[in-house]
């Protein structure tokens, strides 16, 4: 086992039943430092499941999950979840909400924190703008710069983007990279979308159906920001479809 | 403004405003009074019916001639609340029914019958477009009582009797007498039997006719007597006596001329009953012997008539005897005793 | 718009008017009043004095046995919304309370707290407390599991987790568990003022059915009520408009 300070994230063996049901299965991988992981696989895989496990919301009954080599017992303000939706509090106001974390800091601080963030994901103007007022993708923001201002080390997201359509999804991407760029946290991402795998991450495990494990590692050798007609991005694509025995056709064969 | 902030402002003000508004309007007399008088603590309950007519009367002449009463009138809408009020002790003395009165007596509580609170002044009503001329026409009939505990019933218990009838003949239902006119009004009921004015209510307001009055079928009928909790007559002797003189006096002034009940009738019914004063005026006068004030002392022989009447009758146990639940001690000749001289000030 | 959400209600509400007076004079009831009787009414407690001084005595009733209700209530349905044992433990004590009606408790009421205001208040009390503390239950029951979850990520301990996270996530629906308690409420004060209080618009109405034919002040003490309580209600309603909580009533 790797114990050196560029490992961010160590999952080994890692079993789990509901009941009697088998959901995932031998789960091994390690992720580096500032590094972007995709986790894609196809819906009810277990995808969520396991990274609610590394995020410390479910037990870890078998295997061992550990974080800046600590074994992980809950959740910690130092590795912030973002929701695919409703995780914005509608009480609150944007502004509010960005520094729901932020508490502990002085007034001048947590001011310039939330405006800051609230700038990095285009928000400016919207500070006292309630959550149903705004529509699901600057929702989604608010969730990003909440988890961001709190300064973690590392991200968790499940799904974010799920619930937007395809442009404001585009968008979200070219901005999440963007600012991961300038923050450099490490980000695990989960995602059933192979395309948003291909567009965001330096590695993608392939997740198989459940009982899940996973099949493949396939690191993405693309430069940033992702070209979508790049020859590479087709490739890296396409080992990602073979890799869940997918057709390169629409004639609904494979997975 | 946050809703936090919002309420928080709005409730403290509204909470202050309204306390203040209700203490000033309606709670000032109790809270500037700094002690109560030893008349103000005794209080005795009643309701707004002429059974109990010479309470409010006792009272009246009482603050008229001297300035204060020698006891402090509550009226009750009901039996049930007036009766919870003697148990809570709130009442230390109570006008009461006389079989309820004997009951309680029967379950433990100590109560005393000291004096009576009138005669007669009970009548059973049906509606004038009804069939119901003599007592047996009541077979198969829906009839009213006041309660289960009352005269009226052992009453109509004992007339059904002696014309060969069982209670068992009749529908018997109880209801709260303010409620009987309308019920007789509307026909839901076929008959009605109370203490006045509701009986007199519904021949005044002319749908009402007279089925019998109580002193036609039981003489000197007995209904609502004055009770008093053991502990009072025990504590507060000398209060005790001067309630029942002052009961005595004015039962007496009322008897003493028409114009004494026609006076009674504009101020009971302004300041104590909050009725029609004619209403009063016609069921204390029209006969003037439908009610009567005096003969009040409590007698043996007919307390045991109404035990005997109650067992039969199924609502007394027959464990409590005379002895037990009156006491007589109190009770005046009122052959001996003057009637108040006072008369009321012209309108 | 505003016009139009005004003249309907007032054209329906008109339209009963004639019908209730149409009807009465129909009848030929001497006994049930007319409208016009029982404006004559209001106008007679009005110039005896009487009208502001019963309005006063019912709300003063209502409100602190409201009041009392909500202090006790909130705090301890989100207590028991989020604590399994302790709901376990109360709620089949709160499920056979809640049905008993206030008018039972009257003679218990009389026998605690005498005949004064005290006893009032409490039965309003009694009314009341039942639906806020289910109300408060719900709404920490049906919350979303995701605010709970980024609650703890963010480290929260277990009282700013109450107070940042449960309290302001369940309010919608505390609200409207208010509203529904305040028309209890004051639709109990009738029943609560059949103790020998001598004042309050409930006691007008059991008053003026032992005044005799006063079935006018009866149905004007109805009104009064009707109008009060449709004020309230518009008052509660003003609530739902805040931002902290207009989130939990739906889109309209």
């Amino acid at each position: 086992m790797a114990t050196d300070n560029t490992t961010a994230v160590t999952v080994r063996d890692l079993w789990l039943n509901f009941d009697t049901v088998p959901v995932l299965e031998r789960i091994n991988f390690e992720v580096k430092v500032g590094e972007f992981v995709c986790l894609v696989g196809p819906s009810g895989c277990g995808k969520s499941t396991l990274l609610n496990i590394i995020a410390g919301f479910l037990p870890c009954p078998r295997g061992a999950v550990r974080v800046a080599n600590e074994p992980v017992t809950g959740p910690d303000p130092q590795r912030i979840f973002v929701f695919q939706e409703n995780g914005v509090f509608p009480w609150l106001t944007v502004r509010d909400n960005i520094g729901f974390g932020l508490t502990r800091r002085t007034e001048t601080e947590r001011r310039a924190t939330v405006a800051h963030y609230v700038e990095m994901v285009g928000l400016k103007g919207f500070e006292q703008s309630y959550p149903r007022e705004l529509s699901g993708g600057m929702r989604q923001r608010v969730e990003i710069a909440r988890a961001l201002a709190a300064k973690p080390s590392i991200i968790y997201m499940d799904e974010p983007f799920g619930a937007l359509d395809f442009i404001t999804r585009l968008k979200m991407r070219a901005d999440l990279v963007r600012i991961w760029q300038q923050e450099k946290q490490t980000i695990l991402f989960v995602t059933h979308d192979i395309e948003e795998a291909v567009q965001l991450a330096d590695r993608v495990f392939v997740m198989s159906p459940r009982p899940a494990t996973i099949t493949t590692v396939i690191p993405v050798n693309l430069s940033r920001p992702r070209d979508l007609d790049a020859p590479g991005y087709l490739e890296t694509r396409d080992q990602i479809f073979d890799a869940l025995g997918m057709s390169h056709r629409l004639d609904g064969a494979g997975t | 403004m946050s809703l936090k902030r919002t309420v928080t402002m709005v409730a403290a003000g509204w909470l202050v405003v309204i306390t203040g508004l209700h203490v000033t309007l309606n709670l000032r007399a109790a809270i500037f009074q700094r002690r109560e008088t030893a008349a103000q603590q005794f209080r005795i309950g009643f309701l707004p019916v002429t059974c109990h007519l010479t309470c409010p009367v006792t009272d009246f002449i009482n603050r008229s001639q001297t300035g204060q009463g020698i006891f402090e009138p509550v009226r009750f809408s009901g039996w049930p609340e007036l009766k919870e009020a003697y148990l809570a002790g709130y009442t230390p003395a109570t006008f009461i029914l006389a079989p309820m009165a004997i009951a309680l007596r029967e379950q433990g509580v100590p109560i005393k019958i000291v004096y009576l609170g009138h005669r007669d002044g009970t009548a059973m009503m049906v509606h004038k477009d009804s069939q119901i001329y003599r007592i047996e026409d009541l077979r198969g009939k829906r009839v009213a009582v006041p309660n289960r505990y009352s005269n009226q019933r052992l009453l109509l218990f004992k007339a059904l009797r002696e014309r060969g009838l069982n209670i068992a003949d009749i529908t018997l239902l109880e209801m709260p007498p303010p409620d009987m006119p309308a019920a007789l009004y509307a026909k839901a009921v076929d008959a009605i039997t109370s203490g006045e004015p509701f009986m007199g209510q519904t021949e005044l307001d002319g749908y009402g006719r007279v089925l019998y009055l109580t002193k036609d079928v039981w003489p000197n009928f007995i209904s609502c007597v004055l009770a008093v909790h053991e502990n009072a007559i025990r504590d507060h002797r000398d209060q005790v006596q001067q309630l029942v003189t002052g009961i005595a006096r004015s039962g007496k002034w009322l008897d003493q001329t028409v114009d004494h009940r026609l006076q009674a009738s504009q101020f009971v019914a302004k300041h104590y009953y909050n009725q029609n004063p004619r209403l009063l005026e016609f069921v204390l006068s029209k006969p003037p012997d439908r009610v009567k004030y005096t003969n009040l002392v409590p007698l043996r022989k007919e307390f045991e008539e109404i035990e005997r009447l109650g067992r039969e009758a199924g609502i007394l146990e027959g464990t409590a005897h005379f002895e037990d639940y009156t006491d007589t001690s109190f009770a005046v000749d009122d052959a001996r005793l003057p009637a108040y001289a006072w008369e009321a000030p012209a309108p | 718009m505003n016009i139009h959400r005004l003249t309907l209600p007032l054209a329906v509400t008109g339209c009963c008017l004639l019908a209730w007076h149409g009807g009465v004079r129909l009848s030929g009831s001497d006994l049930f009043p007319t409208p016009g009787d029982v404006a004559l009414g209001i106008v007679e407690l009005g110039r005896k004095g009487l009208l502001v001084k019963y309005i006063v005595a019912s709300l003063f009733r209502v409100t602190w046995g409201f009041t009392l209700a909500v202090i006790i209530g909130v705090p301890f349905g989100l207590l028991l919304g989020w604590y399994g044992r302790a709901f376990a433990a109360f709620n089949p004590l709160i499920q056979m309370l809640r049905p008993i009606s206030p008018i039972a408790w009257i003679p218990v009421a009389i026998l605690w707290f005498g005949v004064s205001d005290l006893a009032p208040i409490f039965l309003i009390f009694l009314a009341s407390v039942f639906p806020i503390t289910v109300s408060a239950i719900a709404a920490v029951r049906n919350m979303q599991p995701v605010y709970l979850r980024a609650a703890q990520n963010f480290g929260l301990s277990r009282v700013e987790l109450f107070r940042r996270v449960i309290f302001p996530a369940s309010l919608p629906q505390i609200i409207t568990g208010l509203r529904i308690a305040l028309g209890i409420a004051w639709l109990v004060v009738v029943a609560a003022e059949m103790i020998a209080v001598n004042s309050g618009l409930g006691y007008l109405i059991i008053d003026a059915r032992n005044a005799g034919k006063r079935y006018d002040l009866v149905v004007a003490g109805m009104v009064l009520i009707g109008l009060i309580g449709l004020v309230l209600d518009l008052l509660m309603r003003q609530l739902e408009q805040f931002d902290e909580v207009r989130w939990g009533y739906g889109n309209r």
